[in-house]
């Protein structure tokens, strides 16, 4: 992660990007992979008085307490069981370590620039304003999601809104 | 907890003092960090309030630990910055200069009362003059090449003292005067004694303990002081002994003649021995022309600004590094208790080497972690036992007659926090003392008592560290305050409330004191509480009344408190209650409990307490509903009590507070998080928050 080798560059518009692949549901989505800090299994949680049903509570994480958003039911896609292969994308979102728990992760792509097609205006889970495109790899689509939007969004209710 | 506190019960002078060089040193080397940074165009306002400040602090600091020289060069300094702020005085690059030599003078005063090093009169008094002139003239540029001059021929002056030894018929005497421990029961006063020997030249006296004192033990009528005093005279040895003729035994008095100063060499201590050579050196005097004298010892160990003895002096250590070591030694519990764990599946028998490494394997974790907590926590009253001397001496000069309060003052909080709030809690009793409280005179006119009180109040409620700075005098004056914005151009209006118009003497050089003294009136001093509190991340608020007093409240949050708590269960969670606000916890008969509108209350001791099922205000599946069944646990609100019911009693732990804000929202009725033994977060409860919580609740 730490390599800065085939990242976008300023000047360079064909370096392409790498992206974390995971599923949520029958959907490929990407982010950024300089967002991630780890991937790990799904831990005990600690529940959250009255927070939305999708933040699951909050875990130790090395003595960092980092709450935990379960997308599958933010987004109401797959089935939200917890098990030992369910994963849990540990992310740094604006100086914050948010955990997000997905249905798997798939892979490490790199997307360069022609890849990557705006998106339309409707056919995600997700609302188009937290996509910044869509990316084509051997005939599969990447839903490529702003991260920090999402996670600082009102919406996902994780970080508390200036004012 | 307690075992840090108890250290603490005897004041030591010199622990204070202690931390008082460490900030001024801070604050220097803030200062010339700016200055050397500074481009020929001069510093914003910003680096020039920041300049202001740290001179501000030198000099607020120096009052109250009685380093008055020091006070004296930082007035100086302070008022030409001062001017400078507000424009009366353009800004030249040979002003960098000027206060950087400042500051090394000010460096040198410190090192001086430090580790005893050498103290330069002349450059003290060069420097101020320097100021001074600045100040006079309007303008740096005309003042320098008097200066200059002026230093040339004190050099002069320097060097020709030193080549004639007949032009020193001014000798200078190094007096070391032990009292006999009863000497104040013979009737002899030592001001008197002094005041005759100032009559046959310059002198300066310093006194020093000669045991470290126990203050509660003390007895004023014993004189357990070593005086040590420094005499520029004409006079001969003869004539001085002759002072002390009936008040010492020769065996009292040391007195040694010095060569002439600035070559003081019998002055010299012990770690500048080394040096002497360079210092009596004529050579080196001539070759120095343009430096100033004591520059040619800046290499020494003991030389300005450096210490010479690193023994008992404290490490100051980032605040990141001792949480980064707090949370590594927090994991290494966790596994030691993880191992432990599995350990106890095996065998005793066959393993019995195994158990006992894990005992002392444990028993060592648990020492390491109560001392690694242990570095972060001291009383307030470390900040606090500043407070009455300083009060008592402005008291003093300004003739008013002040009792100061000091409540709480065993509250632990954390280190960083205190250092901290030392700066803006020195400022607002300055305030108090100068602003606030007004003459006995008026007092009395006003139908108060003569004199005033200064409360200083320190509590932990609901999750944060409360401050209270109360003073029963004029309070704040609406009128005048909105009257001053207008002219420092502040927006203000008529219109805006009470606690507005407070928020407005925030405002960086806003003071309505009609003079500047050298306490207080810069209006530097709650520009620099807001900034520290809000640096901490804390809240400042003011009621005040006229006539009656103002009440300045700091609000900390408890960034790394450690916190003695019980944990609970509810359901499949488990939650800290602070103790502190813990009464008793009890199974309740079904018969002590009642109904009043459908919502349950306890009888307790002929008190009916309302109680809130933790269960329903956080939404969880609980074991329990009935009260009956479960267990209530009294808390303490403020005089206000309230029975939380929960699942089950678990255990009394000592817990780190962590932030939830860090990487999450802020959640009711919490204070924070901790981690506990088995790594799990345990949430740890706000009462206050509940209490407001449950009360939100039951008028929807």
């Amino acid at each position: 992660m730490q390599t800065g080798q085939g990242l976008t560059d300023r000047n360079g518009t064909s370096t392409p990007a790498e992206y974390l692949t995971f599923t949520l549901g029958k959907e490929e989505y990407g982010i950024d992979i300089l967002k991630v800090q780890e991937i790990r299994g799904y831990d005990v949680v600690t529940h959250i008085a009255n927070a939305p049903e999708f933040i699951k509570g909050v875990v130790n994480l090395r003595g960092v307490i980092v709450p935990i958003v379960d997308m599958r039911i933010k987004f109401k896609v797959g089935v939200p069981t917890y098990n030992e292969f369910t994963v849990v994308i540990i992310m740094n979102v604006l100086g914050r370590v948010i955990g997000m728990v997905v249905d798997g992760v798939s892979d490490v792509v790199a997307l360069g620039p022609e890849q990557i097609k705006p998106a339309p205006e409707m056919g995600t889970a997700l609302d188009t304003g937290y996509i910044t495109g869509l990316g084509t790899l051997n005939d599969q689509m990447l839903i490529l999601v702003d991260i920090e939007k999402l996670m600082s969004s009102e919406e996902m209710q994780v970080m508390d809104q200036a004012n | 907890m307690t075992n840090s506190g108890q250290n603490n019960n005897s004041i030591d002078l010199n622990q204070f003092n202690q931390v008082f060089f460490e900030e001024c040193a801070e604050h220097l080397a803030g200062m010339e960090q700016i200055l050397v940074s500074l481009a020929d165009a001069g510093p914003d306002e910003e680096q020039l309030n920041a300049i202001f400040r740290a001179a501000h602090s030198i000099k607020g600091g120096a009052g109250i630990f009685g380093f008055q020289d020091m006070t004296v060069v930082t007035h100086v300094l302070e008022s030409l910055l001062d001017r400078m702020r507000n424009h009366e005085i353009p800004f030249s690059t040979a002003m960098v200069d000027l206060f950087l030599e400042a500051g090394d003078v000010i460096s040198m005063q410190l090192a001086g009362h430090r580790d005893g090093a050498e103290v330069h009169q002349d450059a003290i008094d060069l420097i101020r003059c320097k100021l001074q002139q600045v100040i006079d003239s309007g303008a740096v540029a005309a003042s320098i090449a008097a200066v200059d001059s002026e230093r040339a021929s004190s050099d002069e002056a320097v060097t020709c003292l030193d080549s004639n030894d007949s032009v020193a018929a001014c000798y200078r005497y190094e007096l070391e005067f032990t009292p006999d421990p009863d000497i104040f029961k013979r009737g002899i006063r030592l001001e008197s004694l002094f005041a005759e020997l100032e009559e046959l030249g310059k002198l300066t006296v310093t006194a020093e303990l000669q045991s470290p004192a126990d203050f509660s033990t003390l007895d004023p009528e014993i004189c357990s002081s070593c005086w040590h005093l420094s005499l520029e005279t004409t006079a001969s040895e003869a004539d001085i002994r002759d002072v002390f003729e009936f008040v010492a035994d020769v065996d009292q008095l040391k007195l040694l003649q010095v060569a002439n100063h600035p070559a003081a060499v019998a002055n010299v201590p012990e770690s500048n021995r080394l040096d002497l050579p360079c210092e009596t050196d004529g050579d080196a005097v001539e070759t120095a022309v343009g430096r100033r004298i004591y520059d040619k010892n800046e290499l020494a160990p003991g030389a300005y600004g450096r210490r010479t003895v690193e023994a008992d002096s404290s490490i100051r250590v980032g605040v990141t590094k001792v949480d980064q070591l707090i949370n590594q030694v927090g994991e290494l519990v966790i596994t030691q208790l993880m191992l432990a764990q599995t350990a106890a599946g095996l065998d005793p028998v066959l393993h019995e080497g195994l158990h006992r490494s894990l005992l002392q394997l444990e028993r060592n974790t648990r020492d390491l972690q109560q001392s690694v907590m242990s570095i972060r926590l001291v009383p307030i009253s470390i900040v606090f036992s500043r407070f009455p001397r300083m009060v008592r001496e402005l008291a003093s000069k300004l003739g008013k007659q002040v009792e100061l309060k000091m409540v709480g003052d065993s509250t632990e909080l954390d280190k960083g926090l205190i250092e901290k709030i030392s700066d803006p809690l020195t400022h607002l009793v300055r305030n108090c003392m100068d602003h606030a409280l007004e003459k006995p005179a008026v007092r009395v006119a006003a139908g108060k008592e003569p004199g005033g009180t200064i409360t200083l109040r320190a509590s932990q409620t609901g999750g944060r560290i409360v401050i209270d700075v109360i003073d029963d005098g004029a309070g704040l004056n609406r009128e005048k305050i909105l009257d001053k914005a207008a002219e420092r151009g502040i927006p203000a209006c008529e219109s805006m409330s009470d606690e507005e118009v407070w928020q407005l003497i925030f405002a960086p050089g806003f003071s309505t004191a009609e003079a500047v003294t050298d306490i207080s009136g810069r209006g530097v001093g709650m520009d620099v509480v807001l900034q520290n509190v809000q640096s901490l991340s804390g809240k400042v608020s003011i009621v005040s009344e006229p006539g009656q007093g103002t009440r300045v409240t700091i609000s900390l949050p408890l960034t790394l408190a450690i916190l003695d708590g019980l944990s609970v269960a509810v359901g499949d969670e488990k939650f800290i209650i602070p103790l502190s606000s813990i009464i008793e916890s009890l199974q309740p008969s079904t018969g002590s409990l009642k109904s009043v509108n459908g919502k349950k209350v306890v009888h307790v001791r002929g008190d009916y307490i309302p109680v809130i099922p933790l269960y329903e205000l956080f939404n969880l599946p609980a074991l329990v509903t009935e009260p009956e069944k479960g267990i209530l646990i009294l808390i303490d609100v403020d005089g206000e009590k309230a029975a939380l019911l929960v699942d089950a009693l678990l255990d009394e732990h000592q817990v780190v507070i962590k932030s939830i804000e860090t990487n999450y929202r802020k959640v009711d009725g919490t204070a924070g998080a901790t981690i506990l033994g088995d790594g799990r977060v345990a949430l740890i409860l706000d009462v206050n928050s509940l209490l407001q919580m449950q009360k939100k609740k039951l008028s929807l």
